[in-house]
């Protein structure tokens, strides 16, 4: 608790980086999400899973979407993908209305998806395939991307050759080489073991900064969220809805190391709060019988 | 078997694993060890119980026969009689051979038809011995010869080897022959009433178990058209078979492969066409095959037909659950990246439950198999089915047994090669991922993993869309700008 009171407020934003948000701000809007609502009908009932969303996208913005579990993250982001369709409000890209999939919008899955059949190279290039385009062009680009993914040995190897964390490069090249205007990622790093993860953070960001691409991030890993994240959308469970949308004051380009700067600390422990509040901690309110006579207290 | 040693001779299969460990693996050497004996088994019991004539043999089977005057059955060299009743019969026989002697000094004749009958009991061990050939089993002449050198001593019957109580009963019978006339001549033929051997025989398994080697000998005969001339070889025969399952099998595919894959696919179609077949599968095949005669007449076309009531139904909701099986994220990733509809199906549906369905036919196949001997019972029986059918109604079980194991073997075989071939076009496939294929194995199947490559990899994607137009313009990508 007295760290706690050391902390900076979140809120407080150094020059430069409130530089960096004003002019985040000035950008076009990619993905505009209007008063969107979902709810599933059961015959027990009808659930909602999401209700009245209202936030903005900017151009080459780095959001993440963090919440409890069952907070509709992934409801949202599969709407936002075009694989459900909302109840209620609209999704416009570039101000324009969208319904159902498309190749404007690239989608990284947890469960990498890649197409067992098909070998690195053939999954790079289904997107374009789709689209018609065929020949050498479409080969060498998608070398192009094969290579920026740090994967030109295994162009021509099968997914199953790969591990967790080269498959989800390849997804990564994969939903980028439809050269989409926004990169939904639905927890893509959450198979990953801690060492992979940080290392496919780092790589993330680093095809973000070198690439005309907005990201909108799925994680449930505060740590992640803040690492990588302009700026934090945090859900609320039951109905799903904003809490807050907070924007991250940790200066970029961002390293590991900066996971001990007051203001990183302040936002993760901000998030926590919002995350997991004072009142649902401790034990979830279970009653534990002391069951060991040894003498020895662990606490 | 076909399994590949490659990777696990690399590590040494140590002498100290157990060959019993709960779901351990045995190691390439001991897997294979086992796989053989698990055909040698088989074959081993049934040698054990063929020529070892303390384990069953609960029959005799006679070498030499004799007519009995009271009873209406009749046994010939060959027959079997069971282990029970074989002393009755020789007590019998002996019996019979005394009241023939009394009657013999009584006086009384036979005709000497009757006589030449009594005396053809020489016959089968005349030919058994090598002695008279098949054709000369009515040669009364040579028979006359044959009892003469018996009695005599100057032929020995090795196969079987006469009692002593036979060896008598041929001395006495020469005695009358030769007094008679010591060489053959049909118009001094004796015709006082003649004795009869005292029924040999062997221990032996009822017919219906022939013993391996007569049923080896007895295939390879087959295959040389030895037995038979005037029916067809076991060669066409085979072709026959082969013609009617794959026939059926392709027609079933044909229209079973698009239906399962539709019903797997869209809603509609499940629920359009699968309850009836659900339902339709339940009735059997064999039950349609008057209707299928009736409706196809002639030759072959009822029995593909049959072959094909009996996989189709199968197939198509064997085929629909194998595409519902498909994992739907790759069906969601794929409309992510732009997929349309019938993309959907021509991009992600076929090429993906590929190795699956593959592996279905296989199976589907295996049916097919099962239902070739009923499909070549209908209408004019036909095929390796009526030699089982017409054989074994005659109890040559010897003739059956190599047809029943040739079906076995055709079916084992090409499901083998079938597998094999699995592991070729789709290494990707679970299960194959680990192998590598020989390089034999990859030379001959180049065509078809070719076939495979160009459906993945050359055809058009899409040609209702203007194929190469310009690539969106690559500005907003600057590859160059990434730190290694």
């Amino acid at each position: 608790m007295t760290a706690v009171a050391t902390l900076p407020d979140y809120r407080e934003q150094s020059p430069a980086v409130a530089e960096r948000f004003r002019k985040l701000k000035q950008r076009p809007v990619v993905l505009s999400v209007r008063g969107l609502g979902k709810t599933f009908g059961s015959t027990e009932g009808t659930v909602t899973a999401l209700q009245g969303l209202d936030f903005d996208v900017y151009r080459r913005e780095f959001m993440c979407v963090i919440g409890q579990s069952g907070c509709g993250k992934s409801t949202l982001i599969r709407i936002l993908s075009g694989l459900e369709q909302p109840t209620s409000g609209e999704l416009l890209l570039d101000g324009k209305v969208v319904h159902g999939p498309g190749p404007d919008r690239g989608m990284v899955f947890q469960s990498y998806t890649l197409f067992p059949w098909l070998t690195v190279k053939q999954n790079v290039m289904f997107g374009p395939k789709m689209a018609g385009r065929t020949g050498t062009a479409v080969e060498q680009e998608a070398r192009q991307w094969i290579e920026m993914v740090g994967l030109s040995d295994f162009e021509n190897s099968y997914p199953f050759q790969l591990s967790g964390g080269m498959k989800q490069r390849v997804a990564i090249a994969r939903a980028l080489a439809n050269q989409p205007r926004i990169l939904l990622m639905d927890e893509p790093f959450g198979a990953l073991d801690a060492q992979t993860r940080a290392q496919m953070q780092e790589y993330l960001l680093q095809i973000w900064k070198n690439i005309d691409i907005t990201i909108l991030f799925i994680t449930h890993d505060l740590d992640e969220a803040v690492f990588l994240a302009d700026r934090i959308l945090v859900l609320k469970a039951k109905p799903g809805r904003i809490d807050e949308i907070i924007e991250v004051p940790v200066p970029r380009p961002r390293s590991l190391d900066q996971a001990i700067d007051p203001e990183y600390l302040a936002t993760k422990h901000r998030i926590n709060e919002l995350i997991h509040p004072r009142e649902q901690r401790g034990g979830g309110g279970v009653e534990i019988p002391r069951m060991t006579m040894a003498g020895d207290e662990v606490e | 078997m076909l399994s590949r040693t490659g990777k696990s001779s690399k590590k040494p299969t140590s002498a100290r694993t157990p060959w019993f460990a709960v779901r351990r693996d045995l190691g390439a050497q001991r897997s294979s060890l086992l796989t053989t004996f698990s055909f040698l088994l088989p074959v081993a019991i049934w040698c054990l119980v063929s020529y070892c004539p303390f384990i069953w043999h609960p029959d005799v089977q006679l070498q030499i026969a004799a007519n009995r005057e009271d009873v209406n059955t009749t046994f010939t060299a060959g027959d079997r009689v069971s282990r029970d009743y074989f002393p009755e019969f020789q007590e019998a026989v002996r019996t019979q051979n005394v009241s023939i002697r009394e009657r013999r000094a009584g006086g009384e004749t036979f005709s000497s038809r009757a006589n030449k009958k009594l005396l053809r009991q020489v016959v089968p061990i005349a030919i058994a011995n090598g002695w008279l050939t098949e054709d000369q089993a009515t040669d009364d002449e040579a028979i006359y010869g044959i009892w003469r050198d018996l009695a005599t001593g100057e032929k020995v019957s090795t196969r079987p080897e006469l009692t002593d109580e036979n060896l008598a009963i041929a001395r006495e019978n020469w005695e009358i022959m030769s007094a008679a006339s010591p060489t053959y001549d049909s118009d001094q033929y004796p015709t006082q009433p003649f004795a009869q051997m005292i029924p040999q025989g062997a221990p032996s398994n009822p017919d219906y178990l022939p013993p391996p080697h007569e049923v080896v000998v007895m295939g390879i005969k087959e295959f040389q058209r030895e037995v038979d001339e005037n029916q067809p070889s076991m060669t066409d025969r085979l072709a026959h078979s082969v013609k009617i399952v794959f026939g059926g099998f392709l027609i079933s595919c044909l229209i079973g492969l698009p239906l399962g894959v539709l019903c797997g696919t869209y809603q509609f179609f499940s629920k359009l066409f699968e309850p009836f077949v659900d339902f339709f599968r339940y009735m059997p095949a064999p039950a349609f095959s008057t209707l299928l005669v009736a409706l196809f007449a002639a030759n072959d076309a009822p029995k593909v037909a049959l072959v094909v009531v009996g996989t189709l139904f199968q197939m198509v909701l064997v085929i629909a659950k194998t595409t519902r099986l498909l994992d739907v994220s790759l069906l969601e990733a794929a409309q992510t990246l732009g997929a349309k509809q019938r993309q959907l199906v021509t991009k992600v549906v076929i090429p993906g439950i590929m190795p699956n369905l593959y592996n279905d036919l296989r199976i589907l196949l295996g049916w097919a198999w099962t239902w070739l001997v009923i499909a070549e019972l209908i209408g004019v029986k036909s095929g390796l089915t009526e030699l089982i059918e017409t054989q074994g109604r005659w109890r040559n079980f010897d003739r059956v047994f190599p047809v029943i194991i040739l079906i076995g073997m055709m079916g084992f075989f090409t499901d083998q090669v079938l597998a094999w071939l699995h592991r070729i076009l789709f290494p990707y496939a679970e299960g194959n991922q680990n192998r590598k294929p020989s390089i034999v194995g990859r030379a001959i199947t180049w065509f078809p993993r070719w076939l495979v490559a160009a459906a993945n990899d050359r055809l058009p994607p899409d040609l209702s869309r203007p194929r190469n137009h310009a690539p969106e313009p690559a500005d907003n990508i600057s590859l160059d700008k990434i730190p290694s």
